[in-house]
């Protein structure tokens, strides 16, 4: 099953309307935690382009990309919209005063749905190539180098962080609680994955091209 | 990506089997289709090992399937 013109323009404006709920939407609407039906309507939108995508004959599927080619897109866009959460919900965090914040544990659990849904979408990916080759040498060349593009990522921010904290006055550090460099270090973590599933991606794309 | 120091004959010997398609090569060497795709387009230089599994998928050496580049 291929999906029509429409299918498409409509599964746009759904994932436009994800992306607003999760990243620039009210925190609430109509009583519904807006993150969580961000998060849902995403997840909605995975689901139906990878079930086209799994309808395709395989051949087709083959053709177009490998298993793990398409675990590379998959990661790289469940976690820029990971990332883009985090940075746009990152004064929950600054405010926050210990475990029991109500406003960073919502947006704390909705990254977890977002992640768990990610990680349920790559199994379900994976089993479309059950019983066949999901990773060769060319494959793990290409992670190979990709790792050292996170690699690099991780050691430039938590040295801009360093720098940051070591050399600024401590007036302007008020922000900096133990709380808020400790989400500051993990969203270092997540750019480190991005860019090691960008890096990814990227080079199959490059080797089509 | 650039060009490999390679040059392959693996598109005429899969022609030269009875037309053998890129996936059956991919599944009889244990890798997938896309790397067989590059290896085609002269994108990718395949391990000694993987050299030797294609050449032997056609029943022929391993200098019969890929030649080496020589530069002027």
């Amino acid at each position: 099953m291929s999906l029509p013109r429409w299918g498409i323009a409509g599964l746009l404006v759904v994932a436009g309307i994800a992306f607003w709920l999760l990243l620039a939407g009210p925190s609430k609407l109509l009583g519904i935690d807006t993150g969580q039906a961000g998060t849902a309507l995403l997840v909605t939108v995975a689901w139906v382009s990878m079930y086209a995508v799994s309808r395709l004959p395989r051949g087709e599927l083959g053709a177009l990309a490998s298993p793990a080619e398409w675990k590379a897109w998959i990661g790289t866009g469940f976690m820029a919209a990971a990332i883009a959460y985090f940075v746009a919900h990152i004064k929950v965090f600054m405010a926050m005063r210990g475990f029991g914040d109500p406003d960073a544990g919502a947006v704390a659990r909705n990254l977890v749905l977002l992640l768990v849904a990610w990680a349920i979408l790559s199994r379900v990916v994976a089993s479309r190539w059950k019983g066949e080759v999901q990773e060769d040498e060319r494959d793990r060349e290409i992670a190979a180098r990709a790792a050292g593009w996170g690699h690099y990522a991780l050691v430039s921010i938590v040295v801009g962080y360093a720098l940051l904290l070591g050399f600024s006055p401590a007036r302007e550090l008020q922000w900096a609680s133990h709380w808020m460099i400790a989400n500051l270090l993990l969203l270092a973590l997540m750019c480190s994955c991005l860019s090691g599933y960008a890096a990814t991606a990227i080079q199959y794309w490059r080797d089509r091209h | 990506m650039a060009g490999t120091a390679l040059d392959n004959d693996i598109r005429n010997l899969r022609l030269a089997h009875g037309g053998m398609t890129q996936e059956a090569l991919a599944q009889a060497c244990g890798v997938t289709r896309q790397t067989i795709i590059a290896l085609e387009a002269g994108r990718y230089s395949p391990s000694l090992e993987l050299a030797f599994r294609i050449a032997r998928a056609f029943g022929v050496g391993v200098e019969d399937v890929f030649k080496w580049k020589e530069r002027a």
